[in-house]
């Protein structure tokens, strides 16, 4: 067993982890410099604010951030904190509002973060106040990939798209491409006893649902197939994205294709009761190409926004200290459904997850104990088992530059994240990063 | 979002006597349910429900004052619970699965209601208005408090009631657990 020294905290050759990266406060402080504030963070969607005014609270890993769209149709992400004090300038969730009203001294802040009003402008600064420097700090970057709002707070960090690569903009098309989606008014959010990475890396795991959510399986509400499916499908992309979960055989991609063909080809944009019709639009299959359009996975957009491609949702997983997570849920539907379908898809949501959901319910108290597992003075200097797999499978490129890992229950996209994870860790800096992370993975894995 | 607190005497055309017969037999029905539920005796729980029950609870957002007309999600939209009468079965099933981890080993639960309020009686149906307090402890230190409002729905039967509709308000936004396995 390799010892795993500090700053080789991932042992990619043997397939171990240092258990202290889920407790270690320094680890912590660093992850939020090296990996939230440098990396590009999921706001919202557009839908959520489709008119100026219109602003949602979020997070970049613990600096919140209002995501706002300004009276240029702009949208602006700005720190939530007056320069004045330090003060929030904004403490509702989520709504409209013509400026942000520092309720502290009463420094008020256009829709751009601009600062146009100071009390005592004239009597007490005597005029010596330059405004324009004194507006609320902006994120570096803010770009939007198909309605998909990110956030960088590092100038440096490279554009959006490239930070994506396919993986992570197919992550993303695997919503966006199902029509024309909206967010469904609702983000669910709750508190979990577990470090960050604990629940990103069990949206991979398809070895826990026959265990973990065995009750929900008795209960009939989905099939034991479903949740235990055989074959595997992963896909491992630049800069830690990965997808993990199953796939839609060339076959059947091929029977889809002929079904539904005349589905896209007319203005009937119903769902059909297929969940897999959408694969048989030319436009879906164009943007995902050959291998995407048969993922079925649980896609990663490094580090911390899990697709949840089962029901269009988006999960964020907040960090909250070392110890803590905050989960969020993003439910999409296509604008374009029938009433009835879209209630369908969003009780589906509601059932399957959030705090209360069939499947969720049973998944917290495990990630809090494998946290707590961490802690120990001797418990936590013995590695995890991230082995699963480990050098038993081929990554296969398709014509189109495409690659996938076809393969049966594994833990290829854990290790994937977790080997970029240190890359992340170690870098000083974007070119650092750019210059020293892993490539596209080829041949045996 | 929830009808407006009634805090009006009764909207009912009985006299005060029956009202307060009403309200003793109202009180002990929530006790008893409640009863059954931090026994865990969900099975009779359960039969206690109307075929049409509806079980909801919304998502509530801190919004200003100016918005507080959308602190809850409309009926509809996203939820923590929204659940019919087949739903909530599927939920009794899975506590009793035996492999239901977040309830085994099980929680222990404690259900308190007061400020019991009869806001409407129109032929068999009951409206009631509640405050709840449900108290969780798990394990060696997990602990969980949800506190809210309920507006529930009670059908008189032949000899006794039925609960057709359960409409709760949690006083959290975020939820402080790492989950809602309970019933409330």
């Amino acid at each position: 067993m390799n010892l795993i020294t500090r700053q080789n905290w991932v042992d990619n050759d043997n397939g171990l982890v240092d258990r202290r990266i889920f407790s270690d406060v320094e680890i912590y402080q660093t992850e939020l410099k090296k990996i939230f504030a440098r990396g590009w963070n999921f706001m919202c969607h557009e839908s959520q604010i489709p008119e100026s005014g219109n602003f949602f609270l979020n997070y970049i890993g613990e600096d919140q951030v209002i995501v706002v769209r300004d009276r240029n149709q702009q949208v602006q992400v700005l720190l939530n904190s007056c320069p004045h004090r330090g003060n929030t300038v904004c403490r509702a969730d989520q709504g409209k509002t013509r400026s942000f009203f520092c309720s502290y001294h009463g420094w008020n802040f256009d829709l751009d973060g601009k600062l146009v009003g100071v009390p005592g402008f004239e009597p007490f600064y005597k005029g010596d106040l330059d405004k324009d420097k004194w507006g609320l700090a902006k994120a570096a970057q803010v770009e939007s990939y198909k309605g998909f709002v990110f956030a960088t707070l590092d100038p440096d960090a490279i554009a959006l798209g490239d930070f994506l690569g396919w993986v992570g903009r197919l992550g993303l098309d695997l919503i966006a491409e199902q029509g024309d989606v909206e967010v469904v008014d609702g983000i669910q959010k709750n508190r979990i006893q577990c470090n960050w990475k604990l629940a990103v890396d069990n949206l991979f795991d398809w070895y826990h649902p026959k265990v973990s959510h065995a009750s929900a399986i008795r209960t009939g509400i989905m099939s034991e197939e479903s949740m235990y499916p055989m074959s595997q499908m992963v896909i491992l992309g630049e800069y830690g994205h990965a997808i993990g979960g199953p796939g839609v055989s060339e076959d059947e991609q091929r029977r889809l294709e002929e079904k539904y063909a005349d589905l896209y080809s007319t203005a009937n944009l119903e769902k059909p009761k297929s969940p897999n019709s959408w694969r048989a639009n030319q436009q879906a299959i164009q943007e995902l190409g050959p291998v995407g359009i048969r993922s079925k996975g649980h896609p990663n957009i490094f580090p911390n926004l899990w697709v949840s491609t089962g029901g269009t949702q988006l999960c964020l997983r907040l960090p909250k200290g070392p110890l803590e997570t905050e989960l969020w849920w993003f439910t999409f539907v296509n604008r374009n459904l029938s009433t009835e379908t879209k209630r369908r898809i969003i009780q589906g949501a509601i059932h399957f997850f959030g705090p209360a959901g069939m499947l969720e319910q049973d998944d917290g108290e495990n990630w809090s104990h494998s946290t707590r597992g961490s802690r120990g003075v001797v418990t936590g200097d013995r590695p995890l088992n991230f082995r699963m797999g480990l050098g038993q499978d081929k990554v296969r490129s398709d014509q189109s530059g495409q690659s996938s890992i076809e393969t049966v229950v594994n833990e290829h996209g854990q290790r994937w994240t977790y080997r970029s994870w240190q890359e992340w860790m170690k870098a000083d800096n974007w070119s650092d990063l750019v210059k020293n992370h892993s490539p596209e993975p080829k041949g045996q894995v | 979002m929830p009808e407006q607190s009634n805090t009006e005497p009764s909207n009912t055309e009985l006299s005060t006597p029956d009202l307060m017969l009403l309200q003793f037999e109202v009180e002990q029905f929530l006790y008893h349910e409640a009863k059954l539920l931090d026994e865990r005796r969900y099975d009779e729980w359960i039969n206690l429900l109307t075929e049409d029950i509806h079980y909801w609870m919304p998502i509530r957002r801190t919004t200003t004052t100016r918005e507080i007309n959308k602190e809850f999600t409309e009926p509809g939209a996203m939820a923590f619970f929204d659940d019919d009468l087949e739903m909530l079965k599927m939920r009794v099933k899975k506590m009793a699965a035996g492999n239901a981890w977040s309830e085994d080993p099980p929680s222990r639960t404690r259900h308190f209601v007061s400020n019991i309020h009869i806001s409407g009686v129109q032929g068999d149906e009951i409206k009631v208005e509640l405050n709840f307090h449900l108290y969780r402890t798990r394990l060696e230190s997990e602990e969980d408090s949800w506190i809210g409002r309920r507006q529930d729905l009670i059908r008189r039967t032949d000899n006794s009631f039925m609960l057709a509709r359960r409409h709760i308000f949690l006083e959290q936004t975020v939820i402080l657990s790492q989950n809602m396995s309970s019933m409330f």
